[in-house]
């Protein structure tokens, strides 16, 4: 199956404090922006629906301002947890347009990249 | 070389974090989680809350992964009361089973409910809200249209008021202080919780100091000193925990409201450590040892032993740190609470910061659905600021924790 892009925002939308909530399909996504790259994460924590656009990026982690769990940037694995906030898939073209794939990443995989990057 | 052991007593966060950093940080002896309660390792703070009202089941309660704990070989030994630990030897006794010999040895044994005697004839219709089995024999009496009484306005029995409030349990909290959480968050955040409840339909009675509290055969009469009382069909007494010591007593260490340690956790005994409820750690931050009863700080100690353990790492000091969830608005407190705050936000509209300052510097932060703003609040401790920036909205607060225009992360 071909992977659909869908352009959410330019990286000039996500301003000064680098994220920007955005709809994508009637799905909350919370884009996050750190090391040149941009992120995408489902808004609505896993754990009680906060919203993590309201949250803060520090030191590679989303955190919730909830209730704090710290999701890693780059798979969305709460290793105290042991649960994943869904990510999604995100390429930006030289125009600074930001594309997401409506279809997240699979959790799984995210968290077994987690524990090899322990290991 | 022989395989090194490190033993648990008790099964609840600050030893499963623990457990969990021992392994993380690489750790290949033997680990042995030793609980009195016949559970393995879960999370309290639902208990009040997500698992009480029943928006949670019991699986979102392990904190230790089954699969984690298959690959990690984590013996959980759950049901055993632990004696003593033989200070030469490192013995760890066992009522009714053969010694453990460990390596090194964990006081993780948290607190248990201080009590209140209470005459009657339906002892039964009194709950105390400390373990998953208290939650889980107090769950189906907060049923609609039930009559509650609460005794003890701390963070157990208001989160508790708000769960049994949502499930249309008629509540009365009942304690002798003026103001409820004053003596954490302060008067004027104590008033704006007080508002909370009662705004939400809680008959929370401050001021009212407790006569006695007995059981008849129609249900709980609690009595006040003013000379009212409260009918009640269940009774439930959060009056704070008494931190268990008994083994740590019996194995000699060093005592103080509490098992004393130094700042990575160590106690008076050499190769025993003790975190959690329990531990009143050294903190350089107070310039005193603290002993604290929160979520947090149990993680945080529980890995900063791990680390004390593999002789890594000099302890976790960071700021005191809790939440609290009641009637639907998330709070959360950073730091320590002095005077009046300075407020950010709405307060009488419960979205808002209160900020703490002690001479001139930020010392603390207390926020009601904005949590966002006590990790902003964390970076600036001990930092003096621009006050009315900190109280306008159209600041960002991260504005003020970073001079620059550099942006973070």
């Amino acid at each position: 199956m071909t992977a659909e892009w869908v352009a959410v925002a330019t990286v000039n939308e996500m301003g000064r404090r680098r994220k920007l909530r955005v709809e994508l399909n009637d799905v909350a996504i919370a884009l996050f922006q750190a090391g040149g790259r941009v992120y995408a994460f489902a808004d609505l924590c896993v754990h009680q629906d906060r919203s993590l656009f309201k949250g803060t990026l520090l030191h590679g982690k989303v955190i919730c301002p909830g209730h704090q769990w710290q999701f890693d940037l780059e798979t969305g694995y709460e290793a105290d947890q042991g649960r994943c906030q869904p990510t999604y898939p995100v390429r930006v073209d030289d125009a600074g347009t930001i594309y997401v794939q409506p279809t997240p990443k699979r959790p799984e995989a995210a968290a077994e990249a987690e524990q090899e990057a322990r290991a | 070389m022989t395989r090194r052991t490190v033993v648990t007593i008790g099964a609840g966060q600050a030893a499963a974090v623990a457990a969990r950093n021992l392994r993380r940080r690489g750790f290949d002896g033997r680990i042995v989680l030793l609980g009195d309660e016949p559970h393995p390792p879960y999370q309290r703070p639902p208990l009040s809350k997500e698992f009480l009202s029943g928006a949670e089941g019991l699986d979102s309660l392990w904190i230790l992964p089954q699969k984690w704990l298959a690959d990690n070989d984590i013996d959980i030994v759950t049901g055993v009361e632990v004696r003593r630990v033989d200070a030469a030897t490192r013995a760890v006794q066992i009522d009714g089973g053969p010694d453990i010999e460990a390596d090194a040895v964990l006081f993780a044994t948290g607190g248990r409910p201080r009590t209140l005697p209470v005459p009657g004839p339906r002892p039964e219709l009194i709950h105390y809200l400390r373990t998953l089995d208290d939650a889980t024999r107090l769950a189906p009496q907060l049923t609609a249209g039930r009559r509650l009484a609460i005794v003890g306005a701390g963070f157990i029995g208001l989160e508790l008021a708000a769960t049994a409030t949502a499930a249309g349990v008629h509540v009365t909290v009942v304690d002798p202080a003026p103001l409820p959480l004053a003596r954490v968050i302060g008067t004027a955040m104590g008033q704006a919780v007080c508002r909370l409840h009662r705004d939400s339909g809680v008959d929370l009675r401050t001021g009212s100091a407790l006569d006695a509290v007995r059981t008849t055969a129609d249900g709980v009469v609690v009595d006040i000193a003013d000379g009212s009382t409260v009918h009640a069909d269940v009774a439930v007494v959060g009056i704070g925990i008494t931190p268990n010591i008994d083994a740590a007593a019996a194995t000699g260490l060093h005592l103080d409201d509490g098992i004393v340690t130094d700042a990575a956790g160590r106690t008076s005994i050499a190769h025993i450590f003790a975190a959690g409820d329990v531990a009143r750690r050294y903190s350089p931050r107070a310039g005193a040892h603290v002993r604290l009863e929160h979520f947090d700080n149990a993680s945080r100690q529980g890995a900063a032993v791990a680390d004390a353990i593999l002789d890594r790492g000099t302890g976790s000091d960071e700021p005191p740190w809790f939440w609290s969830d009641q009637h639907g608005r998330n709070l959360q407190f950073v730091g320590t609470a002095a005077g009046d705050p300075l407020i950010r936000g709405d307060l009488d509209g419960m979205d808002f910061t209160a900020v703490y300052l002690q001479g001139g510097a930020v010392c603390g932060a207390f926020s009601v659905e904005r949590g966002e703003d006590i990790m902003a609040v964390r970076e600036l401790l001990g930092r003096e600021v621009d006050t009315a920036a900190l109280c306008d909205e159209d600041t960002d607060l991260w504005d003020l924790v970073y001079d620059d225009e550099e942006v973070h992360a």
